[in-house]
């Protein structure tokens, strides 16, 4: 089983976009792929089309420990299935704080999974919480949406202290470019001159893409229902190279 | 949880159109393109993957075709393989990982044979929520079967097939109860495959080489003697186009077992048919026995030579291949030699006036002074006998005891465990098993002793035969000759052995169960009966 979080400490980034996209490619791969909405936003549970809930919320989830299989909801697609978000997640971090090792409740949580499910997606909440620092501890790989431009930059080498602060090493970091507008001046300087200065970027970005935004009203992966897109095709570049990585 | 797929099969009055209006009519539906389907399944001749709960199936779809292992609900694929290059025959065809972990050891050294073909047309149909998200998928299937490579399609009537979504157990259930309270329907533990069997006047499982006989105490000693011979007649029959088309070793071995019991049974179940009779078929069985052992030696030989090879140590392995070769060699000439007496006018007469003679009536008046005997009285008092046999060959046999009286041991053991497969059905079960695991240890142990010494001797005729048909290497008869040394060694720990498992034969359980299961005349002196043999 392979964790992978999406995260940015920004909301509005592509985190939703890239984890529901990827995630169904992994699936149609023949991976049997979890999404695991952790945003009390609950914008992948609406993209696949399941009803926000989960019984008990989460202090009831981490208090009887391994329970997380009676939440899980397939989805339309083979191979992937969703644990959706609740709203009950905006008291997570209490909760979290709560129980003993907070920092690796997630980890907890998800163990018992691994023999059901070769991939799991955390489609993280933006800020830089407890909870982020459980899924930073839980995963494997950590997807890293940025928009180009010198804010974003910022707020990436934030995350990056607070991993190395907090001791984070076994987690693969792979920031990639997301929402990129060629039109923009600063976006194509920025795709010009990162590379060099961050090794682990990753080679594959995601345009700015009308597609991408129809997938609220498709409530369906973009390849679902655009098949040969730019953006489809950069999402599945991006994928072949995520799976290099981990 | 992952729920189980449930599947339905539909009574002729309820078409494809009927369901769907039916289903349409009572829940918010989509549909997926249809699919058509074109499928065979594989598996042992005595169903081991079956047995094993696991299913395995070639599906076709244009140039696409798909190798799929799955549990017997035929979803959920375990593993499934795309375009494979060749199907798998035996266990070390299979794809590795998962799929040769699994299946391989529940065929151990039996071939895969396509067992029945489908095709057939797929309506699928999505039942959504208030969300249009998909919540469950029912199948609705018609199809047609077929014995592979035979010309004609035999319809399978109209199969529902309900796929969960996880998490929607409560939609599920919802029309669960629909299909049983609207449309009438039961859900069936079966999924395509059986049906497909039972478009052919078949079922799953239906040969096994194990006896399963059911008979009550009170039938005829002669008919039930007929029963149980038709049975053993059949399954010859049914393992004579494997064993010519030589698909595995197994068809000759059931064969050959079948023929034994057959000659056992004809000895042993005594007085029911006529003298003249069990004259004109004992000496032609016998002469099947002869004919086949030939073969089935060199199958032995090759199905135990790795082991034979791993017992070497490992600088004198390779020196064992030249051995191999010569087996195959004499293995396809032996082959050639049984086919033609398998064809031959003398065997395929003796299995027709075989059958002939057991499905005539039975006589109104036999002869035969046990024929109109209840089974029960004739069987418990054969048992006994046979089981007074062995007790008092068993007693006598002492460390200097010539091989020969173990030998002769192993056939009266061999006898009394017939029998018991036989009659088991007359007997409590749990008593029986007892009885046959006791003889198991015993005859596991005289089995030893005798086949480790025959293989040896063989072994070393092989040597001469090798020697007399060409050059043979010189370490490879050095290799034999350590070969012959283990097993005669094995043979001998084998012996040491014996007292042992005679003492679990011997025991108080068993000869009570003996005493008390069957009936017999009091108890006659042991000593006075030995000495009288
Ligand atoms: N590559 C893109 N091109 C255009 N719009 C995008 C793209 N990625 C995401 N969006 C849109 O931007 C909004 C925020 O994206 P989302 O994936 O939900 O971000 P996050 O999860 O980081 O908050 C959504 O309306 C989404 O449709
Ligand atoms: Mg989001």
């Amino acid at each position: 089983m392979r964790i992978i979080g999406v995260y940015n400490i920004k909301g509005g980034v592509g985190k939703t976009a890239a984890a529901v996209n990827l995630a169904y490619l992994s699936a149609r791969e023949g991976y049997r792929t979890l999404i695991w909405d952790l945003d009390p936003q609950a914008a992948a549970t609406f993209y696949l089309r399941v009803k926000p809930e989960v019984k008990g919320g989460s202090r009831e989830m981490i208090k009887r420990g391994n329970e997380l299989d009676d939440h899980i909801k397939g989805s339309d697609f083979d191979n992937l299935d969703l644990l959706p978000a609740d709203f009950s997640y905006r008291n997570m971090d209490l909760m979290l704080g709560e129980a003993k090792k907070p920092a690796k409740q997630l980890l907890r949580l998800l163990r018992p999974l691994s023999e059901q499910y070769d991939r799991i997606f955390l489609d993280c909440p933006p800020s830089i919480s407890l909870v982020s620092e459980n899924i930073f501890r839980a995963a494997d790989g950590l997807l890293i949406p940025t928009i180009p431009t010198t804010l974003s930059l910022r707020t990436y080498r934030q995350l990056v202290e607070f991993l190395d602060g907090h001791r984070v090493n076994g987690v693969e970091r792979m920031p990639f470019f997301s929402m990129v507008d060629r039109r923009k001046r600063m976006h194509l300087d920025m795709l010009e001159q990162l590379p060099g200065r961050y090794p682990e970027l990753m080679k594959s970005f995601i345009p700015y893409a009308s597609e991408v935004e129809r997938m609220g009203i498709h409530r369906a992966p973009l390849s679902v229902y655009a098949a040969r897109s730019v953006a489809g095709d950069a999402y599945e570049r991006l994928w072949a190279e995520v799976k290099g990585r981990l | 949880m992952i729920t189980p797929v449930s599947n339905y099969q539909l009574p002729t009055e309820w078409s494809l159109e009927a369901c769907l209006h039916a289903l349409g009519d009572a829940f918010p539906l989509d549909s997926d393109p249809d699919q058509g389907l074109v499928c065979t399944y594989f598996d042992t001749f005595d169903w081991r993957l079956y047995k094993g709960g696991e299913l395995l199936r070639l599906e076709q779809e244009g140039r696409e075709r798909h190798l799929i292992w799955s549990g017997l609900d035929d979803a959920n694929p375990r593993q499934s393989l795309r375009n494979p290059e060749r199907l798998p025959v035996f266990a070390p065809d299979l794809p590795p990982g998962a799929m040769a972990e699994r299946l391989g050891p529940l065929m151990a050294m039996r071939a895969l044979l396509p067992v029945v073909e489908v095709k057939s047309r797929m309506v699928i149909l999505r039942v959504l929520d208030d969300e249009e998200k998909t919540v469950l998928r029912i199948v609705l299937e018609e199809g047609q079967a077929r014995t592979p490579g035979s010309a004609s399609w035999h319809p399978m009537g109209l199969s529902l097939r309900l796929m969960p979504v996880r998490g929607y157990n409560e939609e599920l259930a919802e029309v669960k109860r629909f299909l049983r309270k609207k449309m009438g329907l039961r859900e069936c533990p079966e999924g395509r495959l059986a049906a497909a069997l039972a478009a052919l006047g078949r079922k799953p499982l239906d040969y096994s080489s194990k006896l399963d006989f059911h008979f009550s105490p009170d039938q005829r000693a002669d008919a039930v003697a007929r029963q149980i011979h038709l049975h053993l007649l059949n399954t010859i029959e049914a393992n004579i186009p494997g064993v010519k088309a030589a698909t595995d070793s197994e068809f000759l071995h059931d064969l050959r077992v079948a023929v034994r019991r057959t000659r056992s049974a004809l000895t042993q179940i005594k007085g029911v048919f006529e003298a003249q009779d069990l004259e004109r078929f004992k000496g032609r069985l016998a002469w099947v026995g002869a004919v086949t052992g030939p073969t089935r030696d060199m199958d032995v030989y090759l199905l135990g030579f790795d082991g034979y090879q791993n017992s070497l140590p490992k600088a004198f392995r390779k020196d064992l291949e030249p051995l191999r070769e010569f087996l195959i060699a004499h293995q396809a000439s032996e082959q050639q030699t049984l086919v033609n007496r398998i064809n031959s006018p003398h065997f395929r007469g003796l299995l027709k006036e075989w059958r002939e003679f057991l499905e005539a009536p039975p006589p109104q008046s036999p002869g035969a002074p046990k024929a109109r005997k209840k089974i029960a009285k004739v069987a418990g008092r054969r048992i006994y006998r046979v089981y007074e046999r062995v007790m008092i060959e068993g007693l006598m046999i002492l460390p200097n005891t010539p091989a020969e009286r173990l030998h002769e041991l192993r056939k009266e053991c061999k006898k009394l465990r017939y029998l018991l497969e036989f009659f088991q059905s007359l007997y409590p079960k749990k008593k029986i098993k007892v009885l046959v695991k006791a003889l198991k240890v015993l005859l596991d142990n005289l089995g030893e002793f005798q086949d480790y010494e025959v293989q040896a001797l063989k072994l070393r005729e092989l040597a001469h035969q090798m020697v007399a048909e060409g050059s043979v290497p010189a370490d490879t008869l050095l290799a034999m000759g350590m070969l012959v040394d283990g097993l005669l060694r094995r043979q001998q720990q084998a012996r040491e052995q014996f007292t042992e498992c005679f003492a679990v034969f011997s025991g108080r359980e068993v000869s009570d169960l003996f005493e008390t299961l069957f009936p017999h005349k009091p108890k006659p002196d042991l000593g006075e009966l030995g000495a009288g043999s």
